[in-house]
């Protein structure tokens, strides 16, 4: 995913805010203490692993399911406890596949805009209109369950803004999305934020990290750090580096564990590594003898996060798979811009 | 009723009949199924006795002895299917389950007779299968004693003094099975299927995750039901026109009451069907489940329980007061009431009053079940 953040956003107003949220599945706390506010003409992207929490945290945040603890306000209303004010304003995207599959294109988005009792005319404009955005008009005779996975997203998202919410919630809206469908899926979303609509999303990809205007990073139900995606950027303590040269899995033994290494993770045949201000001699001189050579990058969201999650203990997988968005969209954009 | 009520009612009506239209297999459930379980009950349950087999062992061989045997046979009822010489060689006949039953005339009958004293002769009976052993032992004994009468009128004895049963048949002379058996029939075929249908399509909408988007809408749970149930109420009152025409013209079995009054009991017992129906999948959320709870729920007690095959007034305390909350007994017994007695509101209105007790508490408590949570 290329393209930097969309200029920052005027202050709009506070349209979602949360405070301690918390809920546990048995004994396996999904999600504790999560706090979050999300403005009008701001796209806000709660990032990390599957597993982490995102879609728990959502649904409470959408009243789909009740919290231990905490607090919710969409525009000054509890889901929980005025579900009707806030499902007007609420426009909301389930991860899984949640439309009608034997419904066809039209069928779906009547239906929803019936739910929300929408005027016909005012129906007519807005299919018109997001049919046109979504190129989804040559298709709306189709069955949704036979769309391909980014025009049934598309087709999601469509019934998901016939209402003109003042709220976009999305649940990984690019999960199981080609490409050039997840890049036209971020066009259409800076669209809707220009005209001053608050998004809430959630994605495993850290490149798409960078489109929001703002980040949450959750791991283990917790957030770890928040904060524009530039800022903590350029703010690291930390330096990254590619390793050139050596063959890959000999140097990543050769680096688990080592004190001044905070971070490792794939990179297409390489080796990307977060490496502890001042510790890069010592680093390079391990790597010396596999014939291996270190090479200064430009930190980008998954350095961060991992070395984050190295700061706070908790164990780091070698093949992450935060790294699935990054290999799904070719390389980094940070790696181009460095080399 | 507001006016978003009525918009989102209509377009989740409008949305199961598209779905019920491009799933096929519904619509051949609700058309095949009344006409297969009509047929199968309506020729397969019978209490009627046609031409039963029988093994004689006629040991006598006088006229005494074979003018029984016609009188047992004159009917058409029982049909003579085998001779033997030895009563011991009726029982592999038992055990083989060739035949049911057996009559034995031993040596001597018909001399007895002559003499005036009592002659005694045989019936052997399968004992393994209750239904029919009874209703042939009913009959033979019916046969026995009108012999003995017309026995004893010969001799003078008895003249024209004693007992005479004057029995009349209302509403079923011929004593038809089909008669009372497709009103059942009705009853279970509405039970099973509005039952099986609601809790499918309820339980659909939490397995594929529509209910997670449904819940970001502004429906409320009430419409949600009502929208839902509504094409299967429709389909509900083709199928109870289906069963009262193919009743009325295969099996004969006449509507003498209203018509009217028929659909409207139909109508209140739908509901109550279709609110279990709903009541099970909010509950289990899951179609496998919600097909098999679905169908034990509706096709026992209506078949066992609701006087359809056995009368309810025979059963333990225990059977009787579930039976007295099912509606599918109040139900049959304005089907019966209607179809074959005439009989019209002035008699009928406490199981209609039932009827609507049920079908009310069931929407009440599965719209207040249905959590708009996914937890």
């Amino acid at each position: 995913m290329t393209g930097a953040p969309d200029a920052p956003p005027a202050a709009g107003e506070v349209v979602l805010a949360a405070r301690g949220l918390a809920r546990s599945y048995g004994p396996v706390k999904a999600v504790t203490g999560v706090d979050l506010t999300v403005r009008g003409r701001e796209i806000y992207g709660l990032v990390g692993p599957d597993g982490a929490g995102k879609t728990t945290t959502i649904r409470m945040l959408t009243g789909h399911i009740a919290r231990a603890a905490g607090a919710v306000s969409i525009l000054g209303h509890d889901p929980l406890g005025n579900g009707g004010a806030v499902r007007d304003a609420l426009g909301y995207m389930p991860q899984q596949y949640s439309l009608y599959g034997d419904l066809t294109v039209d069928e779906n988005l009547r239906f929803f805009a019936s739910m929300f009792c929408l005027p016909r005319d005012l129906y007519r404009e807005r299919r018109e209109q997001l049919l046109g955005i979504t190129r989804l008009a040559r298709f709306t005779a189709r069955r949704a369950d036979a769309l391909s996975g980014g025009m049934y997203k598309k087709l999601a998202l469509a019934c998901a803004l016939l209402h003109r919410p003042r709220l976009l919630v999305l649940d990984e809206p690019t999960n199981g999305v080609d490409p050039v469908s997840r890049r036209e899926f971020w066009d259409l979303l800076a669209e809707f934020v220009a005209d001053g609509m608050a998004v809430l999303l959630s994605t495993p990809y850290m490149d798409e990290a960078a489109r929001c205007h703002r980040v949450g990073l959750i791991h283990a139900g917790r957030l770890l750090l928040e904060g524009e995606p530039a800022a903590p950027l350029a703010a690291s303590a930390h330096g990254a580096v590619r390793v050139d040269g050596g063959e890959r899995e000999a140097v990543a033994a050769a680096l688990q564990g080592h004190a001044r290494v905070l971070a490792l993770s794939p990179s297409g045949a390489r080796v990307r590594v977060v490496v502890a201000r001042g510790g890069e001699d010592e680093v390079a001189a391990v790597l010396q003898p596999l014939g291996a050579r270190l090479h200064a990058v430009s930190p980008d969201f998954e350095d961060l996060f991992l070395a984050r999650l190295h700061a706070t203990g908790a164990v780091q997988e070698w093949t992450a798979p935060m790294a699935a968005g990054a290999v799904q969209d070719g390389t980094t954009p940070t790696e181009e811009a460095s080399a | 009723m507001s006016r978003g009520f009525l918009i989102r009612v209509g377009a989740l009506a409008r949305k199961e009949i598209i779905h019920i239209i491009r799933d096929v297999r519904v619509i051949y459930m609700a058309l095949g199924l009344p006409v297969v379980m009509l047929i199968l009950f309506g020729y397969a349950v019978s209490f009627d006795l046609d031409r039963l087999p029988f093994a004689l062992v006629d040991q006598d061989r006088t006229p005494a002895s074979r003018r029984l045997v016609e009188a047992l046979t004159g009917s058409d009822s029982f049909t003579v299917a085998v001779r033997l010489d030895d009563p011991r060689a009726v029982e592999p006949y038992f055990r083989s389950n060739r035949l049911k039953v057996g009559l034995v005339i031993p040596p001597g009958f018909g001399r007895r007779l002559q003499r005036g004293e009592v002659a005694e002769a045989q019936l052997l009976l399968d004992g393994a299968d209750g239904t029919t052993t009874s209703i042939a032992l009913g009959y033979a004994a019916g046969v026995g004693q009108a012999e003995t009468r017309r026995l004893l009128a010969k001799t003078g004895l008895l003249g024209d003094l004693g007992l005479r049963d004057r029995v009349r048949l209302r509403f079923n002379p011929g004593m038809k099975s089909a008669r009372f058996i497709v009103p059942g029939l009705i009853a279970a075929i509405l039970a099973i299927m509005a039952v099986l249908l609601t809790a499918l399509t309820v339980a659909r909408e939490w397995e594929r995750g529509s209910m997670e988007q449904l819940f970001a809408t502004p429906v409320r749970r009430v419409e949600v039901v009502v929208g839902k149930l509504l094409p299967y109420v429709a389909i509900g009152m083709v199928q109870v026109l289906l069963v009262v025409a193919m009743g009325s013209l295969v099996f004969a079995v006449p509507v003498t009451g209203s018509l009217g009054l028929l659909f409207g009991a139909a109508l209140l017992f739908l509901l109550g069907m279709l609110g279990q129906g709903v009541f099970i999948s909010v509950v289990t959320r899951n179609q496998q489940v919600a097909t098999q709870v679905g169908l034990l729920s509706s096709m026992l007690p209506t078949l066992l329980l609701s006087g359809f095959l056995t009368p309810v007034e025979n059963m333990p305390l225990l059977l009787r007061a579930i039976a007295a909350i099912l509606p599918a007994r109040y139900f049959i017994q304005v089907l019966r009431g209607v179809m074959l007695k005439g009989n019209g509101l002035r008699e009928l209105w406490p199981d209609l009053l039932a009827l609507l007790a049920f079908a009310l508490a069931m929407v009440a408590i599965s719209t207040a079940r249905f959590k708009r949570r996914l937890d």
